[in-house]
Parts: C-alpha cells; sequence; structure tokens
C-alpha cells in the first residue's frame, strides 16, 4: 500500500467536485443501498457514502469484534483513498458528519487497542475536521497506535508535522515534557528523508530546534539536496541559529566525505579549527591540494604545521598553494590562452576615435589631472599582466627614456600613484615586482618613493612569501619624517598583510596612531590599515588604540574628511562579526558629536556587512529618512550600510535595489550623493541592466558629486566585464564632461574599471557560486566607498591613490583547470546562467543557456559551469577558480 | 659556515656559503659576484626584517639551508628629468587655448545674442582676421568715416580677444561701436534693448568692414571683403511679352535661399532665389510690363554666404514672421551649376584636378603600375589649366604683397560648410540666435553666448528647421580650392 507520494497523487482522481467518478471503491456490500439517494451522488459514492455509515454505526456496537472488523474497513477505505492535493479524499469527506459522533463515542470507550484504532481514524479525520489551532490530528495522534506513519499519506504527515511544530511551541512557552513529540518528530523525518521530502524534514527539525536528528537520517542519496537547503535557509535565519544550520550541514558533509563543501561552510563560518580537522582527517593529496585552492581564493591567512600535515615537502607545496604564489601564473596562462597578452594604452580604452566632434581637447599640452587618470587606466587595465604601455617599456635612453619620462608626467602626489602602478601591473608577482620596484627605491623624489612602497604593498597582496619581503622593506619607513612616504609604507603594510593578523605589521603600525606628531592622514591611514590586518578579528588592543586616537583629535581635525577613516578602521576590525561589535559602539557614542553618529554608523554597516539582517537594513533607512542637522555626516556611512548588509543574497539585494531608488526620490543631497555607491557596491562587478539605467540617469545630474558617484559606479558595476554599454555610457559621457577636469577624471577611472585586467578580473568580493564573501575584498571596496563619500577632498584631491585599495578585491574570474600536476589542463566545459535548485527533487540541471568552452574559462557574475565530458572528475563540486581534475577510472573512451 | 639558497628575481642561487664570522657585508659582495648587483643596491630579507650590512648573523638568526629573498637591480636609478613637462594646470590662462581646442565665448549684453553669433561666424573667417590685423592702412580712405573706423578696430580687438582667452569675453566696445554706427541696434523697447535679426547685423558689419579694410589702392581686387565674401551675379532681364532681353550684372555679399512649399532643399531655395520677377516700363511697350529676372553667378567667393530667407514681414501681426520650414542643406555644396557658362569653364579644371586629388586620396590605394598613370593625368590638366589659367586668376589678387608667388589657388565651386548661424523662436526680433562654428581641427564647435560647447558634425546638417529647434538662417561656406 503505498502512501500518495507528494508529485505523483494528484494525478489518479484529480479534482473536488462532487460528481467525480473516477474513483472506483471496491463497494464492499451493495445489498446496503439505502433508498435515500443523494441526488448529486453517482452510485459508486452513495454506495461508499453508506458504507461509511454502517462503519460509523457499527463502531459504537457494543461488540468488540464487530467494532474491531467495522474500525479495519474504515481505516482500509481510508487508506485505500487516493486523491489529489487539492480535494479531500472521499472517504473523508463522507466521515465528516460523523466525526462528532466518533469524537463522543471516543470519549465513552474503554482502554484497547480498539480504542487506539479509533484514535488513529479521529486523527486522520482532524486532518479536514479539525478547527483551527486545536491540533486534534496531533492529540489523536498521540493517543493513537503509533502505527507506521506515512501509512496514511503525505498530506497527513504533513499536517502533522505542522501541528507539532505549533505544539512544540507552545509546550516551550509552558516547559513542558516533549518527549512524546520528539517520538513522532523522529518517525516524520525519517518519512520525509525517505521521499524527497529533504526541506519538509528539515523545516520540522527546525521548528523543534533538533537538527541534529537530521545527521541520522541523511544517505548519500539525499545528502547534497539536504545540505542544499540547510546552508541556503541559512541565509533567512536569524542568528545564532544559521550558525547551527551550518553546523549541521558541516557534519553531515563531512559525514559523506564531501570535503570540499564542508571546508567552504567552515569557511563560511569562519571557523579555522574545522579547517584543520579537514586536513587532519583527508589524506587524499589532491584533495588537500585543493583545500588549498579554496582557501587561497578565499584570502584567508592560513598555516599549516606538522599535525596537519607530516611530510615537510607536501606541506611546504601545500603552504605555497595557500600562499596564492600560483595565481599569476595561472592569471597570465588563462590571459595568453583569451589571446590578451598585449599591452593596452589607455587611448585604447578611451576610444576616442569614436566620439565624432568632441574629442578630448587639443591635448599638446599635458594635463596633470588626465596624466593621472591616464596612469590609474593603464594600471587597473594592465593589472597583472607583467607588462604595459607606459610603466614598464624598456628605457630606450639611459636618461630620459619613455618609462621614466611617464612617471614624471606626474605631478608631485601623482608620481607616488604612478610608482605604484608599477606593483599593480605586475600584481601577484612578487619576484618581478619587486626587482622592477627596486630603481624607485633610490629617487631622490619623495614622492617617488612613497609611491614604490606603496607598489610593494599591492604586488603583495593577496599574495604571501616565506620571506615576509613587504614586511622586510616597508618597515623601515613607517618611522620616516616625510609623511607621504609613511602613508606609501603604512597603506603597502596594509595591503600586504590585508587579514593575517600579522604581529610585526601590528607592531610597526600601532606605536604611530599614540604618536602625537603624526599628522591626521597619517593616522587616518595607519587606522584604515590596522583594519585591514586585522580584518574582523574584532582585536581588543588595535580597537583600543583606534579609539585613543579617536578621543585624542580636536575638533577641527574631526571636521576633515579624512577623519572618517578612523571609524571606519575600527568597523573594519568587526567586519561582519555582528553582535560582536556592542562593546565598542557602546564606547563610541562618548565621542565628540561631530563623529559621534558616524562612528556609531559606520560600526554597524561594518559589523553586519555581508548578513543580510533584515533589522539592520530598517534601521539603516530609517537614519536616512531623518533630517540632517548642519555638519553632520552620518547618512553617507547608513546608506552605504543598507548595501553591506543587504548584499549578502539576491532577494534582500533586490529590495535593497528598490529601496535606494525611494531615497534617491525622497532623500536629501548628501543621501543622494551616497546612493550611486550603495548601488555600486551591491551590483559590483554585475552590470544588472536596471541599475546600469538608474547610474546612467544619475551620471548626469545637476548635482556634480551625484554625477561622480554615478560615473564611479558604473565602473564598479561593470568592473571587469568590458561590458560594451557601459563603455558606450562613458565614452558618452567623457565628451559630455570633457570641460570639467573633475567629472572627466571620473570618467577615466570608471572606463579604467571596466576593462580592469582587459575583462578578466572581477571585485566581486563574494565566490563559491556567491556562497563566501571575503573579508579582506569587501574591506577593499568598503573603503574605497567610504573615500568616494567625499570624492573632492580624497579621490580629487592629493589621497587619489586610494582607488588602489580595490586591489584587495581584484580576482580573476576564471575556471581554470589544472592536472594532478597542476598543470594546466585544457577540457570542455558547459558555462551557462546559474539556476536555482534549491528544494527541487530529483536531479535538475543547474545551469541554463549553457555554451561549451574548452578551459581556462571566464566566469560572468551569475555564471556556472560543469563540465562536459566524463574523462576527468573535479575534486571540487565548484567549477570557480583552480579546481583540480584526477582522471576517472570508469571512463572509457568511445574509439 | 652555513649554506643557503639566495632567491634573486626569478632566479635561485643554491648553496651560497655564508661565513659567519665576517659581517654581512661581505656576503652582499658575495652576491654581487653572483648577480651584478652592487652592495649597496642590495635588499636580503630575512624573515622579519632586512639584513644590515653590520648586523651580527647570529643574530639574524639564519639557518642552515634557509631561503634568503634578495631584491635589487643594477639598472640606473630613476633620475627626474631637468626639465619637468609642462602642465596645462599650471599655465596662465591665455596658453590654455591651445589645449582647450576653440576659442571664447561671448557674454550676453543684454539681447546681443544676434551680435555674438554674428562675430562668432565671422570670426572663423582667418583672412578676415589677418585683413583686420592690417588695419588701418597707412593712409586712410576718406570713405572711411569715424563711427566706421571705430567699428572696424571694435573688431578687430574683439577677434583679438577671443583668440587669447578662454573664459567668456564681454564685447562692449563692439557693442557701443555697432550702436553708434547703426543706431538700430540700439532700439529700446520698455527700456530693454530690442532683439534684432542677425542677417541685418551681418550685413550692416560686413558693409561697414568692406569700406573701412578697402586698401587704398583702389584697384578692385584690393577690396578684402569683396573678395573674401562677394558674389558676382550675372542677370538675363527678360521681358515675354515684348521679347526684350538684357544682361546685368551685379555683386552681392550673400546669395538668398528662397523657401516655398516646393523647396526641400537649399539647391533648390537658391535656384529659386536667382530667379525673380520684376515690373519695370519696357521701353519698347512704352508701358510696365513683367520682366523675369534670371541670374547666374559670374564669380565665386572665397567664403559663400547663404541667407534662408525665412523671415517675412506680416503686415497683419506687423513684425517678421518665421518659416518653419525644413530645408536641408548639405555640408559639401556645389554650385556648379548655378554658375554661369563662363564661370562654369573657368572652374573645368580645377575640378577635374580635385577630382582626380579626391580619388587619389580616397585610396584605393592605386597601385604602382597606375600610379604613373595618374601622375601623367594631373600633368595633362596642369597644362591645361595652364591654357586658360589667365582666365580664372582673378581670385588670386596680384596686387596683394603677401600672395605666395609659386602655386595660384583656384576656385572648383565646392564649398564646405564651415559655420552656420541658426535661430530659434518665431520671429527675427524675438528668440535666440547661436553660432555653430567649424574650428580649424575640424571640431564643430556651438556658441551660445558665453557657452562654447562641443557638437558632432551630423548634429549641424540637424539645424535645417521643421520644428522649435535651432534653425539655420545663416550657413557660411568655405571654397574648397586646388593649388596649379
Amino acid at each position: 500500500m503505498a502512501p500518495a507520494e507528494p508529485n505523483s497523487g494528484g494525478s489518479a482522481s484529480g479534482g473536488a467536485t462532487r460528481d467525480q467518478t473516477s474513483v472506483k471503491v471496491p463497494s464492499k456490500d451493495p445489498k446496503k443501498k439505502d433508498e435515500k439517494k443523494d441526488e448529486d451522488l453517482s452510485e459508486e459514492d452513495l454506495a461508499l457514502k453508506q458504507q461509511l455509515e454502517l462503519y460509523v454505526e457499527r463502531v459504537q456496537d457494543s461488540d468488540p469484534g464487530l467494532q474491531k472488523v467495522a474500525l479495519e474497513s474504515m481505516r482500509q477505505e481510508i487508506r485505500t483513498a487516493t486523491s489529489s492535493m487539492t480535494s479531500v479524499p472521499k472517504p473523508l469527506k463522507f466521515l465528516r458528519p460523523h466525526y462528532g459522533t466518533l469524537q463522543t463515542h471516543y470519549e465513552k470507550m474503554e482502554d484497547s487497542d480498539l480504542k487506539k484504532l479509533l484514535a488513529d481514524i479521529l486523527s486522520v479525520l482532524a486532518l479536514t475536521m479539525s478547527p483551527e489551532g486545536e491540533r486534534e490530528s496531533l492529540k489523536y495522534r498521540l493517543l493513537g497506535s503509533d502505527g507506521d506513519i506515512g501509512s496514511w499519506g503525505h498530506e497527513y504527515v504533513r499536517n502533522l508535522a505542522g501541528e507539532i511544530a505549533q505544539e512544540y511551541a507552545k509546550r516551550q512557552s509552558e516547559e513542558a515534557q516533549i518527549d512524546d513529540l520528539m517520538e513522532l518528530v523522529v518517525q516524520i523525518v525519517a518519512f520525509h528523508m525517505k521521499h524527497n521530502a529533504e526541506p519538509e524534514a528539515v523545516d520540522l527539525l527546525m521548528e523543534v530546534e533538533d537538527l541534529d536528528l537530521l545527521v541520522e537520517h541523511v544517505d548519500s542519496a539525499n545528502y547534497k539536496r539536504t545540505c542544499l537547503y540547510l546552508t541556503s535557509s541559512a541565509k533567512y535565519l536569524p542568528g545564532p541559529d544559521d550558525m547551527l544550520v551550518l553546523d549541521i550541514a558541516h557534519s553531515i558533509y563531512m559525514k559523506f566525505e564531501e570535503y570540499p563543501r564542508a571546508l567552504q561552510i567552515a569557511l563560511y563560518l569562519h571557523n579555522l579549527q574545522y579547517v584543520k580537522q579537514l586536513f587532519q582527517c583527508c589524506n587524499d593529496p589532491l584533495m588537500r591540494r585543493q583545500f588549498c585552492f579554496i582557501l587561497a581564493r578565499h584570502g584567508v591567512t592560513f598555516e599549516l604545521y606538522e599535525d596537519m600535515c607530516a611530510e615537510d615537502e607536501e606541506r611546504e607545496a601545500l603552504q605555497e598553494i595557500i600562499n596564492n604564489t600560483k595565481l599569476n601564473e595561472g592569471y597570465l596562462t588563462l590571459a595568453r590562452d583569451i589571446e590578451v597578452m598585449e599591452p593596452k594604452s589607455p587611448e585604447d580604452i578611451y576610444k576616442a576615435h569614436l566620439i565624432d566632434g568632441r574629442g578630448s581637447g587639443g591635448g599638446t599640452v599635458d594635463s596633470a589631472r588626465q596624466n593621472l587618470a591616464a596612469t590609474f587606466v593603464n594600471a587597473f587595465v594592465n593589472a597583472g599582466f607583467g607588462q604595459d604601455k607606459l610603466m614598464t617599456v624598456p628605457s630606450e635612453a639611459s636618461s630620459g627614456g619613455a618609462s621614466t619620462s611617464w612617471l614624471f608626467k606626474n605631478k608631485e602626489h601623482g608620481k607616488a600613484s604612478a610608482a605604484a602602478s608599477l606593483g599593480m601591473i605586475l600584481l601577484w608577482d612578487v619576484d618581478a615586482g619587486l626587482a622592477q620596484l627596486d630603481k624607485y627605491f633610490h629617487s631622490t623624489d619623495t614622492h617617488v618613493i612613497a609611491g614604490a612602497l606603496l607598489g610593494v604593498g599591492i604586488v603583495n597582496c593577496n599574495v604571501q612569501n616565506e620571506c615576509d619581503p613587504a614586511l622586510a622593506l616597508l618597515a623601515d619607513y613607517v618611522d620616516k619624517e616625510d609623511s607621504s612616504i609613511k602613508i606609501g609604507a603604512i597603506m603597502g603594510l596594509g595591503l600586504a598583510y590585508a587579514g593575517s593578523q600579522n604581529e610585526h605589521v601590528r607592531r610597526a603600525l600601532m606605536p604611530l596612531l599614540g604618536d602625537g606628531k603624526s599628522s591626521l592622514d597619517v593616522i587616518a591611514f595607519t587606522a584604515i590599515s590596522l583594519g585591514l590586518v586585522y580584518t574582523g578579528s574584532c582585536n581588543e588592543e588595535v580597537a583600543q588604540a583606534i579609539i585613543f586616537a579617536l578621543m585624542d583629535r580636536s575638533e577641527s581635525e574631526l571636521g576633515d574628511p579624512l577623519a572618517r577613516f578612523l571609524p571606519l578602521g575600527l568597523g573594519l576590525l568587526y567586519l561582519g562579526k555582528e553582535e560582536s561589535v556592542e562593546a565598542t559602539a557602546e564606547v563610541s557614542k562618548t565621542f565628540n558629536e561631530k563623529i559621534r553618529k558616524h562612528c556609531d554608523m559606520t560600526l554597524l554597516s561594518c559589523a553586519y556587512a555581508g548578513t543580510g539582517n533584515v533589522l539592520k537594513v530598517q534601521h539603516f533607512l530609517g537614519q536616512c529618512a531623518q533630517h540632517l542637522e548642519k555638519g553632520e555626516t552620518y547618512q553617507g556611512p547608513a546608506v552605504l550600510g543598507i548595501a553591506m548588509v543587504a548584499m549578502a543574497e539576491e532577494l534582500g539585494l533586490e529590495m535593497a535595489i528598490r529601496s535606494l531608488e525611494h531615497l534617491l526620490q525622497y532623500g536629501e543631497q548628501n543621501i543622494r550623493r551616497a546612493v550611486p555607491l550603495a548601488l555600486g557596491l551591491l551590483c559590483i562587478s554585475n552590470p544588472k541592466v536596471n541599475v546600469m539605467d538608474t547610474l546612467s540617469r544619475l551620471s548626469h545630474d545637476a548635482d556634480a558629486e551625484v554625477a561622480m558617484a554615478a560615473i564611479i559606479s558604473l565602473g564598479l558595476i561593470g568592473a571587469g566585464t568590458n561590458n560594451a554599454r557601459i563603455a558606450g555610457m562613458l565614452r558618452n559621457l567623457s565628451s559630455y564632461y570633457y570641460k570639467d577636469a573633475s567629472l572627466l577624471f571620473c570618467v577615466r577611472i570608471a572606463q579604467g574599471l571596466v576593462h580592469l585586467g582587459k575583462g578578466l578580473l572581477t571585485l566581486s568580493p563574494y565566490h563559491s557560486e556567491r556562497f563566501l564573501l571575503s573579508p579582506t575584498a569587501l574591506a577593499g571596496l568598503v573603503i574605497l566607498l567610504h573615500a568616494c563619500l567625499d570624492m573632492k577632498a580624497i579621490i580629487l584631491g592629493k589621497y587619489h591613490y586610494v582607488l588602489y585599495f580595490l586591489v584587495l578585491a581584484m580576482q580573476p574570474r576564471m575556471l581554470m583547470t589544472v592536472d594532478e600536476n597542476l598543470k594546466p589542463l585544457s577540457v570542455p566545459v558547459r558555462v551557462g546562467q546559474a539556476v536555482d535548485v534549491v528544494g527541487q527533487a530529483g536531479r535538475p540541471k543547474t545551469i541554463t543557456g549553457f555554451q561549451t568552452h574548452s578551459t581556462p574559462v571566464l566566469l560572468s557574475a551569475g555564471d556556472r559551469a560543469e563540465l562536459a565530458t566524463e574523462k576527468y572528475i573535479p575534486l571540487s563540486p565548484i567549477l570557480e577558480g583552480f579546481v583540480i581534475l584526477k582522471e576517472n577510472p570508469e571512463y572509457k573512451d568511445d574509439n | 659556515m652555513l649554506t643557503v639558497s639566495v632567491k634573486w628575481q626569478k632566479e635561485l642561487f643554491s648553496n651560497v656559503e655564508i661565513d659567519t664570522t665576517q659581517s654581512p657585508y661581505v656576503f652582499k659582495c658575495q652576491l654581487y659576484d653572483l648577480t651584478g648587483v652592487p652592495p649597496e643596491r642590495q635588499k636580503i630579507m630575512v624573515k622579519g626584517g632586512l639584513l644590515k650590512d653590520d648586523a651580527d648573523w647570529s643574530k639574524v638568526g639564519v639557518k642552515e639551508g634557509q631561503k634568503l629573498m634578495m631584491m635589487g637591480t643594477a639598472d640606473e636609478i630613476v633620475k627626474a628629468p631637468e626639465k619637468g613637462p609642462l602642465f596645462a594646470e599650471d599655465m596662465p590662462e591665455e596658453e590654455q587655448v591651445v589645449a582647450v581646442g576653440h576659442s571664447a565665448g561671448l557674454i550676453n549684453l543684454g539681447n546681443t545674442c544676434y551680435m555674438n553669433s554674428t562675430v562668432q561666424c565671422l570670426h572663423s573667417v582667418p583672412e578676415l582676421k589677418s585683413a583686420l590685423i592690417k588695419y588701418p592702412p597707412p593712409v586712410r580712405s576718406s570713405a572711411v568715416d569715424q563711427s566706421s573706423h571705430s567699428l572696424t578696430v571694435a573688431t578687430r580687438e574683439l577677434f583679438n580677444d577671443l583668440d587669447k582667452n578662454v573664459k567668456p569675453v564681454a564685447p562692449m566696445r563692439f557693442l557701443t561701436a555697432l550702436r553708434s554706427k547703426y543706431p538700430q541696434f540700439a532700439q529700446l523697447h520698455n527700456g530693454i534693448y530690442m532683439q534684432q535679426d542677425a542677417e541685418e547685423c551681418w550685413t550692416q558689419l560686413l558693409f561697414t568692414l568692406s569700406l573701412s579694410l578697402k586698401s587704398p589702392s583702389s584697384s578692385e581686387d584690393a577690396d578684402t571683403v569683396k573678395r573674401l565674401f562677394g558674389v558676382d551675379l550675372v542677370s538675363r532681364v527678360h521681358c515675354a511679352e515684348s521679347g526684350e532681353e538684357s544682361t546685368e550684372t551685379e555683386s552681392v555679399y550673400s546669395l538668398k535661399c528662397h523657401i516655398s512649399q516646393e523647396v526641400n532643399h537649399l539647391h533648390e531655395g537658391l535656384r529659386r532665389g536667382l530667379k525673380s520677377e520684376l515690373e519695370k516700363s519696357s521701353p519698347s511697350l512704352g508701358r510696365s510690363a513683367i520682366y523675369t529676372k534670371d541670374s547666374r553667378i559670374n564669380d565665386l567667393p572665397r567664403y559663400l554666404t547663404i541667407q534662408f530667407v525665412r523671415f517675412f514681414w506680416k503686415r497683419e501681426t506687423n513684425q517678421k514672421a518665421k518659416i518653419l520650414r525644413k530645408v536641408d542643406y548639405p555640408l559639401e555644396l556645389d554650385v556648379y551649376d548655378l554658375c554661369s557658362d563662363d564661370l562654369r569653364k573657368r572652374l573645368e579644371a580645377p575640378r577635374r584636378l580635385l577630382r582626380d586629388e579626391e580619388g587619389k586620396k580616397l585610396g584605393l590605394k592605386t597601385n604602382e603600375g597606375s600610379s604613373s598613370s595618374t601622375d601623367n593625368d594631373v600633368k595633362m590638366t596642369d597644362a591645361e589649366g595652364s591654357s586658360n589659367g589667365s582666365g580664372n586668376s582673378s581670385k588670386s589678387a596680384p596686387g596683394e604683397e603677401d600672395v605666395p608667388p609659386e602655386k595660384e589657388k583656384h576656385l572648383t565651386g565646392i564649398y564646405d560648410l564651415v559655420a552656420v548661424l541658426t535661430h530659434k523662436g518665431r520671429s527675427a526680433d524675438s528668440g535666440h540666435y547661436v553660432a555653430w562654428v567649424k574650428q580649424e581641427n575640424g571640431k564643430w564647435i556651438q556658441f551660445d553666448d558665453d557657452n562654447p560647447i562641443p557638437q558632432r558634425e551630423e548634429d549641424i546638417t540637424r539645424l535645417s528647421g521643421g520644428g522649435d529647434w535651432h534653425m539655420a538662417y545663416i550657413c557660411m561656406y568655405k571654397a574648397r580650392d586646388v593649388s596649379m
């Protein structure tokens, strides 16, 4: 007797109409026909009805034998009835009028097996009869015979689960016993898990707060779906439930040895202990390498010890992967495969020939602003390629060769950005990068030295090296007199050791905060760098130091836009750490009122960044609705906060975009200035058409700051996509704003961003199918956005090098398959739009509209790849970044 | 003795021995041998810091087999160039003009956009500028009165100002001179200066300049303005009734584009503008009769001015009403078929030459073999040109002192659009005048009073009317010439 399966029940009998005749119910006793026919009923139905009425009568009979027969027949009748989801099965319908009779009879019965049998039937009848909230189905079930729960059909089980959830909540509040409930729960979960209804099982267990039960019931057939449901529902759960859910998912993955997924969850939970465990329990050397690639992509600093990997040689090799030393190599392989090695000049990006009529002016005289823009564009476009047309050109003549002359075509602090751009061009290639930067160290120009120091930081960004060259080179310069050199070294350290919590860096930087002689900009950059190095660490000492530095600032200093970097540095310490920020937030309430609210907003937005916490989004929206008093600046961080919190998952993201649209319409000017930036963060490297249109509209706004923010954001949403539409928009903007040097500068930067790494890079801090958020990448973006809140003072002023903070978020958007020796291996893959398969039964297609390419391939936002060959087995289920393939032993070549 | 490996750039030197009794400087010298990097340029990274020359090995904590990293190159140190580049931001304002690529705008002094747009259009004629620079001539012609003189000087100064500035110029002096010379431009309405007809301003200004710039040698060719803008017409006046026919010649500064129901294109309008009917007394009939006047161009100027007759006097409303009809005009205008037979003959040779040159330019990249034949062609046309060259050299003004002696410029009857003066609004004395001028670098700039806005070439031809957008009122074409 098969219970109705959820997706097979409907088709057989269909509708709810009374004259439905398709159900053939075996009529037991045709002679017992009553003359009084219900006109609407067919003969068979009528027969059934009478039959059931007879049973009801018999149940009340005094003869237990007769009672038993009647009850069992009734049960039989109910169980055999099939029905669609939308209609009540016939026997149940006909028994409805007798529910009360049976109930009263039940009360009168003495305890016996028969009574239990009746309770079972009443429990089923209550499915349709029980008044809302009475939970009679559950009540009778508990009184009943404990038989196989599934035998009553799926709908019954589901209803029961619902009632259990309610009952559980009630008993919890009364602190009553729940053992009997839990027994039922076990049954139900087992039933659900067997019948492709994992989401229902998980839901029930979440209601009764006993997810651990799940681990026993998952098997190799359904654990993937179960975990998928767990991980995706975690985003919508309030803390700490989400952590619990992920923990369960982790243990299930561990149970089924799905290690890469387990690693993902461990990283999501920031639980390095789990990572360590993984290394301890997985001995497959290839698998371990794959772990290292995943760790490297996430950008965590993780050191392998002997207890994780006993063999020195292997450990070294693994550590090298974690240190990202392969990144540059893989990136260049990708570039060669796609044939974009040829360096591009800024002119190739501006494409001025496509704008007829309006050019970029006469151009016989160098404009420092435009040259600076070209420096950045050149750096962004040729990032990581190791060659370009401005900085790395071999100097032809010993004096005044091309490479030196470009450096000196920049003015003062512009030279710092120009020298540092060399670091960007040689990104991740520490050996070559340091060699090329070396010559600038001996310059007599302080700006050039500052740039070289910053360049060292950029080269080492996201890459660790056992010799720690960045620390060795930069640490000494932190104490130099000249403030631009200081800032170069400080920022360089911040970039190179972001997220590493490196003690040495802390010892080098902390004294600067307390030094009374330090100027505000030095302190601001120190705070940012410390925030970066200790991103999401909640480090008390650093927090203290920044707080003291903030308190020491005079009122006028706090009014400086750079002072806002201090709260930001503080906020970064708590990035994504939710409640941990509370103590510090409390302290911040004692700050000077000039910065108090700003600090509060910054701290909150950082702490809840990437959590999708709806309440916090509402809180920020509420702040934006307030009237601003003169001189306050907290609404900018609040608007950014909306984006930072809501960017966690798709639904919240869409809602945030709509809320921001409202802010644009009703918000005050300072809010409108931040909205484009928030949009830029929400859709970073993901040019959604609606956002693109909004930003395009804003890029012509009457308020120059709104326009600048919108233009930069156009660059951000198109970052690394080569999106032709955005490129066209920016080209038109470049001619529209050709007279306004500041706006033109922004347009140029945006153009450089759109062609970031010639379209091979992404700025999205999310990776691994948008599941993991790299904290340092997010930190880099947030710093830039905060700097953009006051364009004139920072990016258009002399601190334009904050643009290099973007390097933290730069990652190749590639899928690179490598063989067991980590050599690139070209295999066919299908790349298409990812489909949401959460809660779907069976093995649904995970991508749609795919095309087949051979690796290495580029993945756009929302793309997913799958292998198009059976010949290899990927070691990671998520085909992103570096994936090791091993040969499929079962594969047979057709030839 | 310790053995370490040293990583330098992409190279790895394994088994480098360290003599721990010596100072690290000795070790650096060892590396100098290996890499060629002088010790003072070497940066050796050991865990946590740089290796100092005088450090103590025992404190550095180098272990056997450790990997050290060395940074440093033997490259020349970057030196700042002795003379840094000059940045536009640092330059004085006058020099920034070159960088901006167009001249300044003119401030509206109260309904003076008609004047501003006229000045901007005329300012784009370099020949006029150079003629003004020479003003006043050593011997002043008696025909020039004081107010004309001051207007000419004001024009010269204004043109000069426009060239020098990036910021908008206030044409105060020019306006005063214009108003004193032509008091009609000082008309007041409710105490405010009225908007005026730009065409009137254009004509009057040119007239004044033509008088004052006439060189005293009093020869025909010395009339600069006429040489630049004057169009000679030869008209056949014919009376259908009597069969009388006579020929007249006249010289005008602009051609009129007549706009009627049938006119959709500039060419059509010009043709109609050259035909007119007039009533005059016929000597043979002894009464007035209808004569048709059919004009043809007998001589072409360097700059051909075309006025769209968009305004007519509407008696009912007592104002100059505007015809909004769309009349297309080309970027390249050929007036060959409006020319008299005589002129056509003169134009033929230069036109052929021009065609050849352009064909060559369009490239079709003539292969080696055929290139010689085109050379021959050119020579032939050259020869032809010189044979009747005497006739068409009238433009070249032999009297002028600075005419280059070697080759002469010949007109071809083909003109390129260089400036458009547009009007927006419903009557000549209201609305807004704007000048659209092609710069020397080929870019178009819309001079909307003090605001120069770059425009695309295809947008220029969209000013042809048919709506309430700016529409062309005066077009100025520049002759495309060939030197032979």
